[in-house]
């Protein structure tokens, strides 16, 4: 495994070059084993499609350290037990007020609105990571023939509940925020609470379902 | 007690970061100005970590409804108490009913107000800072608004401790920021990037009115993207201080408030200039400068142990 510098306090593995599940699984193992560590030094662990960026400590150890302890630990990976995938099903409206980009999304990719429904309902995602926002699951991967680039300007508010695609990827806000994703839809399903453990409704690994609302 | 007479732009409660949940997307939210929260803390003799009131913008005012110490860090102000004049960096003793007053930031844009004693924030996975998108943590999870009293719990006279001027540091424009290449540096063909190269001052940037605690955006001309390169990345973690192009070619230079991104990254701000973030107001001249991790490191290191050294000598 390579362990590239980010800044001076980060760590960046990278598993491969793509959305791809097989190797989405090889961070998610690598990222459990890490946090299964409890090491110190590391202050955050982002996993993410196809890297995990770790933050570490630097005031109390160096790149080259905890490189070297870290490349001493791999070996051990491989027997590390990953814990067990949820399901979630989540119901949609789609289009609409609350999917103010289904106009665009229908127009690029040449479907009917009726055929993003269903393509965007027929498949069982992965949670690839959990990011942007609390709770936020980038999903994947979607149908090609529903690829859309993301927004040039991100959009000022986005509104919670919205459900938005970028490049093949689709994903939930789980508050109001700015964002550059196509947003085709609205969910009622709440998937972040700060106030009880876990606080997080998906984790990564899960898989998801959408169905109309 | 304390009570808001007037916020400012935005004032809200902040810490050192709320850290270990960026794997369920939840940010550092941290005191933007990490040097200035410190000192603050220090000046104050509370306990590290300690909730502090982040504000920008002039026209902060509040009452005390308390004895008790208080502290202004990070920003230059020009600030009264009842009416007589403060210090820059400077805590100092407020009799219940007192007014507490900053009319003008003469050098910065960031401000922190404290007491001595603990002001009664909510505690969110372990943290006392406020994330405004979310609306946990702080002051129940938003900005102060006029009229909002807060109380504090054990406030105390301490002796008056004043930071000498020679340790405050500068937050005039222009503001230059080291960085470290990240990345998709690779993204941008060398002509584009020349300029960040050359260290010339024809690589201005403003700071963008457009900015807020998530990113500063920084307007100027656009970095092109070399031909056939996706302008945005299938999306990745970031860390505070990440320099993120969107396909606009415009770099927004990301704060405490995400902890993954799907545009191209530049860099990472070194960490000795990142405080320096907090001060980069609308407007402001920015120039970008590329240096190496272990030059970064060094600049680190030297300026840390300045930072140690204060927090000894004031902390006695």
């Amino acid at each position: 495994m390579e362990y590239l510098r980010y800044g001076e306090d980060g760590i960046r593995i990278v598993f491969g070059d793509r959305i791809d599940p097989v190797i989405n699984e090889k961070v998610r193992r690598y990222y459990l084993y890490l946090k299964s560590l409890a090491l110190k030094e590391i202050v955050d662990i982002i996993p993410s499609f196809m890297s995990c960026l770790i933050r570490f400590n630097s005031e109390t150890i160096s790149f080259e350290k905890l490189v070297s302890y870290l490349t001493e630990k791999e070996s051990r990976i491989s027997a590390f037990d990953v814990p067990e995938l949820a399901v979630h099903e989540i119901p949609v409206v789609y289009g609409g007020e609350g999917g103010p980009d289904m106009e665009f999304v229908v127009s690029y990719t040449k479907l009917s609105e009726d055929e993003v429904i269903d393509l965007h309902t027929s498949t069982v995602y992965t949670v690839y990571t959990i990011g942007f926002m609390p709770g936020f699951p980038y999903l994947g991967s979607l149908d090609e023939r529903l690829y859309v680039p993301r927004l040039e300007t991100p959009r000022a508010k986005v509104p919670k509940g919205s459900v938005g695609l970028a490049q093949l990827q689709t994903g939930i806000y789980t508050y109001e925020s700015p964002g550059g994703w196509q947003v085709i839809g609205k969910t009622e399903a709440r998937l972040f609470d700060h106030t009880t453990e876990p606080y997080c409704l998906m984790k990564m690994g899960d898989r998801v379902r959408f169905i109309r609302a | 007690m304390i009570e808001i007479i007037h916020p400012g732009w935005l004032s809200l409660i902040v810490d050192e970061g709320r850290y270990g949940h960026a794997d369920s997307g939840v940010p550092p939210s941290a005191a933007l100005d990490s040097f200035a929260y410190k000192m603050l803390n220090v000046l104050l003799k509370n306990p590290s970590g300690a909730p502090a009131i982040e504000v920008m913008g002039k026209d902060f005012s509040l009452q005390i409804h308390a004895d008790v110490t208080c502290a202004l860090t990070g920003a230059r102000v020009e600030a009264t108490l009842n009416g007589e004049p403060l210090e820059p960096w400077t805590s100092f003793c407020a009799q219940r009913g007192s007014m507490l007053k900053v009319k003008a930031i003469l050098e910065g844009f960031r401000y922190y107000v404290g007491f001595s004693g603990k002001m009664d924030a909510e505690w969110v996975m372990n943290s006392f800072s406020t994330n405004l998108e979310c609306r946990f943590g702080g002051f129940r999870g938003r900005q102060f608004v006029k009229g909002d009293r807060i109380r504090i719990t054990g406030p105390r006279m301490e002796k008056p401790n004043t930071i000498h001027e020679k340790n405050i540091p500068g937050m005039k424009p222009p503001h230059v920021l080291r960085f470290v290449e990240g990345p998709e540096m690779e993204y941008f063909p060398h002509e584009s990037l020349r300029r960040l190269f050359e260290k010339k001052a024809f690589s201005w940037y403003n700071v963008s009115s457009k900015s807020n605690r998530t990113g500063i955006r920084l307007e100027g001309e656009p970095l092109a993207f070399k031909e056939r390169v996706e302008k945005s990345i299938v999306s990745e973690g970031i860390l505070p201080g990440t320099i993120q192009i969107p396909g606009d070619g415009l770099p927004i230079i990301m704060l405490h408030e995400r902890t993954i991104g799907g545009y191209a990254r530049l860099g990472v701000i070194s960490r000795a200039d990142r405080d320096l973030l907090a001060h980069l107001k609308p407007g402001d001249k920015v120039t970008l400068e590329t240096v190496e991790p272990k030059e970064a490191e060094q600049l680190w290191n030297k300026k840390a142990q300045l930072y140690d050294a204060h927090q000894k000598h004031y902390r006695r």
